[in-house]
């Protein structure tokens, strides 16, 4: 009773909503035991939370291990409670000038590590954290330091829904400091479903202000194409691998030209794990945006330790391979629509008889659209078939329409808006509906994005997305042409849901708001990097505020162009223009000094 | 009435490569100091190699330049620029006064031409500095013909340096004492007892200049075979360590206690005590080759891959390097040779290699394979008279 007297004192000095509050609670979240050092150790649920052999050991090889990357001015974040012995050997650890909070999810959890033991005049310099995920998050981001987030494991289990709820608020807050400006290198792929994508990921990129260089693979698909006309299978797969390698070099020398913030991957850009690694060696952070089936495209088994972070449409299983296989971080990404093209259009009317129909679908002849669309033909309703790869599919032959031909983006963009009742229907190799049906493929939100009403084969995560009133989907393909039947007679029910389905992609899912995501998440875990560019502590004013009264300082930074980030090497080329024959200042020689080491550590060649 | 004493004129050279530059930046050092003995000459260096200029007369300070901080506010002059150029100016305040009257840049990359400016007082930027530049141009450009043809040239790096600071090649190698310092328990009976002790560089600062673990077990067993009284002693950095491992545990256990490994065990300074025990060092790494001559011990080489003898060989006499015939890796290795030479024989050529002994003339260093090639000499004659008139002029008078 004393030590729990005693702590909570202590604690009313600085934090004293949080001791009354703590005072009432109850306790008994914790079982205290002591460990074979004598001090209290603790089980949550009957699971260790500290070492039941000597906690203080343990506490201290934790605190070991994060401190390092801790850095002056940070605001660290400590997820996980118990009796805080990480906390205490991480708090004596780091310098003073490094900050530290500890999110407090149970206050019954809390109280037990009160009452275990005695806490020292350490916890007073910790800022206790209680509250909603949201008000810890908003609480933080006012503090407006950088922040980084650690992660006490064994105290975070029982409160796992808690902490991704606080990640995700901070991560939004991070998101929305829209002060920096990123460089990025896009890196495509040569072809395929991700090369549209790159696009929209670009347009997105540069509509939150970053700057933006697509390193663009597709200029070389023709070659690569034309390797694959060769008809011995092991001399195409050597060709176009070794094609796919030199492709990786050719990125390697665009980066060095110049070396960007990120460089963001789409699947299958033509990047090697050589390649990958030279780059983590020469520090520069690599993403990767997979926009495919993680079990239908499987080489991100051998890529996955290559880049610094993942990004997936999947969850659960998914991001459990993408970690067994050595992914240091992987996050879920879902789908979006770029409303610069998926939007609805008005159409004439030749277009209309054109491209439009009762039912629609627009896609590649996988197996199980094979199989099932047969039981749309001989209704009582049009249907139109579009795209290609439907070569053999004889029975359809008659609604295919172009002959098969493959559908650019402005057609397609017809169809959906032309066509009452568009079809989506995932892709599998089977013969039925995707039996593992746990991502939402990026037509399902194009199509909303157009204001185009769509049918679509459920998805687990689907209402994650869109509720009932704003996306109709069926679990039987046998359902379809009753519900077609059933939409198809009611136009303003139909552009209701359409509207609604709009309006959701426009507020919530595009691609605007993928990246503002994908950005968040690397920001929250770069806080010294991609963190501070994004909290614009990089741009012209927030520099020269940082100037103190450093005149020579001053004078360097005002030479460069206002309201813009500056970098060393800007400032470098500012001094480089006066001319090779102008009597510089020490401290532009000094600039020009740390300029030349600076490229020679990005010496990527 | 006392005199005022006289205003100390002080010079710089910047030396920034590599340890075997900075050894073969001596030569010049000393040729400054009897062509301007009233001045006094500081020296600019990577920080890690100051010590090897400890022990060197005519020197003033040695001024270390720390690489590894500069690269290291380069990383962090985004997050503070403020601190970052607040502790640059410390640290260029640390070291010292740094107005010099006459700045010699013998490298050729941006960062010494700003080290130059940095260094060189504003008040006498002009005419000295001028005549420095003017007089290192035609060596610059020799320099860059030769990395570019790789002709043959036959004027050795060191001597180019000399000419770059616009004085004459002394023409006799310098000479340090070994530091005093002492070596680790295990490796302090090197060179205390009679024998024939050879220091051998176990690897070498490129992949394509290794000479792999097996020529040398080779090269050890015939010499521990031949010689009654022979010792090796293995040198190298840490990364060689398990290269000297290899080379060691395939030798027969009874050789092992003429072997000693000191790869990764002593620092720079008790490296060159270790080399001055050696009656020879033997290696393909220029580096070690270098800092043996500098401390008397006599030097072999195996020169091959982009290697070069005349430009970079052991300065001084009676060194010896044997040159792979063409830049591709060599299938056959003078092992034979290079024993029978240190044993006391003459130098002979191999199918693949030929044999050159050092000179010193008053050009400087040259190698000659017993040609007796009159040209040599014209040669150089001919490229000291092209890049410095002046110099030549002075010589014939």
């Amino acid at each position: 009773m004393n030590i729990l007297h005693d702590n909570l004192a202590r604690l009313a000095s600085r934090h004293q909503d949080l001791a009354t509050g703590v005072k009432t609670a109850t306790g008994g979240v914790l079982t205290i035991e002591p460990a074979r050092t004598g001090v209290p150790s603790a089980r949550r649920s009957g699971r260790w939370i500290h070492s039941a052999y000597d906690p203080l050991r343990e506490a201290q090889t934790w605190a070991d291990t994060h401190a390092a990357a801790c850095q002056s001015g940070e605001m660290v974040v400590v997820a996980g409670v118990g009796l805080l012995y990480h906390v205490e050997a991480l708090r004596n650890k780091l310098p003073p000038d490094v900050s530290l909070a500890v999110v407090i999810p149970n206050l019954d959890e809390f109280h037990d590590a009160l009452a275990a033991r005695s806490f020292g005049a350490w916890s007073e310099s910790v800022l206790w954290l209680p509250g909603a995920p949201a008000e810890i998050a908003a609480t933080l981001t006012k503090l407006g330091r950088p922040l980084r987030c650690l992660s006490y494991a064994p105290a975070t289990l029982a409160d796992a829904d808690f902490y991704r709820a606080l990640e995700d608020a901070l991560r939004r807050g991070i998101a929305r400091q829209r002060g920096g400006q990123l460089t990025i290198a896009l890196v495509g792929p040569i072809y395929g479903g991700s090369l549209p994508i790159t696009g929209y990921v670009k347009r997105a990129l540069e509509t939150l202000g970053h700057k933006v260089r697509w390193i663009d693979h597709s200029v070389h698909a023709a070659s690569y194409d034309a390797m694959g006309t060769l008809k011995d299978q092991r001399n195409r797969q050597m060709m176009q691998g070794r094609m796919a390698e030199v492709l990786s070099q050719w990125t390697l020398a665009s980066l060095a030209e110049s070396p960007p913030d990120l460089v963001l991957s789409m699947a299958q850009a033509p990047m090697t794990l050589p390649v990958l690694e030279h780059l983590r060696k020469k520090k520069f952070l690599t993403a990767m945006w997979f926009v495919e089936n993680y079990r239908h495209l499987t080489y991100w088994r051998q890529m996955a330790p290559g880049y610094e972070f993942w990004f997936v449409f999947q969850q659960g299983a998914c991001l459990e391979a993408f970690r067994q296989a050595g992914a240091r971080q992987v996050n879920y990404l879902p789908m979006a629509a770029d409303p610069e093209l998926h939007g609805p259009m008005s159409l004439s009317e030749a277009d209309r008889r054109t491209f439009g129909s009762d039912v629609s679908f627009v896609g590649a002849g996988y197996a199980n659209r094979r199989k099932l669309f047969p039981a749309l033909l001989h209704q009582p309703w049009s249907f139109k078939l579009w795209g290609n790869e439907w070569e053999g599919a004889d029975d359809l032959r008659a609604v295919l329409q172009l002959e098969g031909a493959r559908i650019d983006t402005a057609t397609c963009m017809k169809v959906f808006n032309a066509t009452a009742i568009n079809l989506n229907l995932h892709s599998t190799t089977g013969t039925g509906l995707d039996p593992q049906a746990d991502f939402v493929n990026p037509r399902t939100f194009e199509l909303a994005a157009c204001g185009a009403f769509q049918l679509v084969d459920h998805r687990s995560e689907l209402r994650q997305f869109f509720s009932e009133q704003e996306m109709v989907s069926f679990k039987d393909f046998g359902d379809v042409p009753g519900l077609v039947h059933h939409w198809l007679h009611d136009s303003d029910a139909r552009q209701a849901v359409a509207d609604a389905a709009r309006a959701r992609v426009l507020s919530e899912h595009t691609y605007v708001h993928r990246m503002r995501d994908l950005l968040g998440h690397i920001g929250l875990s770069q806080p010294d990097r991609v963190g501070s560019v994004l909290r614009g502590e990089r741009q012209q004013e927030a520099l020269l505020a940082r100037c103190a009264d450093d005149r020579p300082l001053e004078a360097l930074l005002k030479d460069c162009p206002s309201g813009q980030r500056i970098e060393l090497k800007d400032v470098a080329a500012r001094i480089r223009s006066k001319g090779p024959t102008s009597t510089l200042k020490r401290e532009e020689l000094m600039v020009l000094m740390l300029d030349e080491y600076r490229s020679e550590t990005r010496d990527l060649l | 009435m006392p005199h005022e004493p006289a205003p100390e004129h002080r010079d710089l050279v910047i030396q920034m490569a590599r340890l075997g530059d900075l050894v073969q930046t001596l030569p010049a050092i000393e040729s400054l100091h009897e062509a301007y003995p009233e001045r006094t000459l500081d020296i600019l260096c990577a920080a890690p190699l100051t010590v090897i200029l400890a022990g060197a007369g005519h020197i003033g300070r040695v001024i270390p330049w720390d690489g590894t901080q500069w690269q290291a506010w380069a990383n962090g002059w985004q997050a503070n620029p403020t601190a970052t150029l607040q502790a640059m100016q410390s640290y260029i305040a640390s070291l010292g006064e740094m107005t010099y009257e006459r700045v010699y840049p013998l490298n050729q990359h941006a960062r010494s031409r700003l080290m130059t400016q940095l260094f060189s007082s504003h008040s006498f930027h002009g005419h000295d500095q001028d005549d420095i530049e003017t007089a290192m141009r035609p060596w610059r450009q020799h320099l860059r013909q030769v990395a570019q043809e790789r002709g043959a040239n036959r004027i050795h790096l060191a001597d180019v340096w000399c000419g770059m600071c616009g004085v004459r090649p002394r023409g006799q190698a310098p000479l340090l004492a070994p530091p005093v310092v002492e070596l680790p328990e295990d490796l302090a009976e090197i060179g205390e007892r009679p024998g024939l002790w050879i220091a051998l560089a176990t690897g070498a600062g490129e992949a394509d200049r290794c000479v792999a673990p097996a020529v040398w077990r080779q090269w050890i067993r015939e010499f521990l075979a031949q010689t009654q009284d022979g010792q090796v002693v293995l040198i190298g950095s840490g990364t060689e360590r398990e290269s000297a491992q290899a080379i060691v545990e395939a030798l027969p256990t009874l050789l092992h206690g003429r072997i000693w490994d000191a790869t990764g065990r002593t620092t720079l300074s008790q490296l060159m005590r270790l080399l001055h025990r050696c009656q020879w060092v033997i290696g393909a790494d220029t580096g070690p080759l270098h800092l043996g001559t500098l401390v008397g011990t006599r030097a072999l080489g195996w020169y091959f891959s982009r290697a070069r003898l005349h430009e970079t060989g052991p300065y001084g006499e009676g060194h010896w390097v044997y040159q792979h015939a063409t830049p591709a890796q060599p299938q056959q290795w003078p092992i034979m040779e290079s024993l029978a030479l240190m044993c006391g024989d003459q130098g002979r050529h191999t199918t693949d290699w030929t044999v050159w002994r050092s000179r010193m003339d008053r050009w400087g260093a040259y190698f000659d394979d017993g040609s007796g090639n009159n040209g040599v000499e014209h040669s150089r004659a001919d490229i000291w008279r092209a890049c410095a008139p002046d110099l030549c002029e002075s010589m014939a008078a």
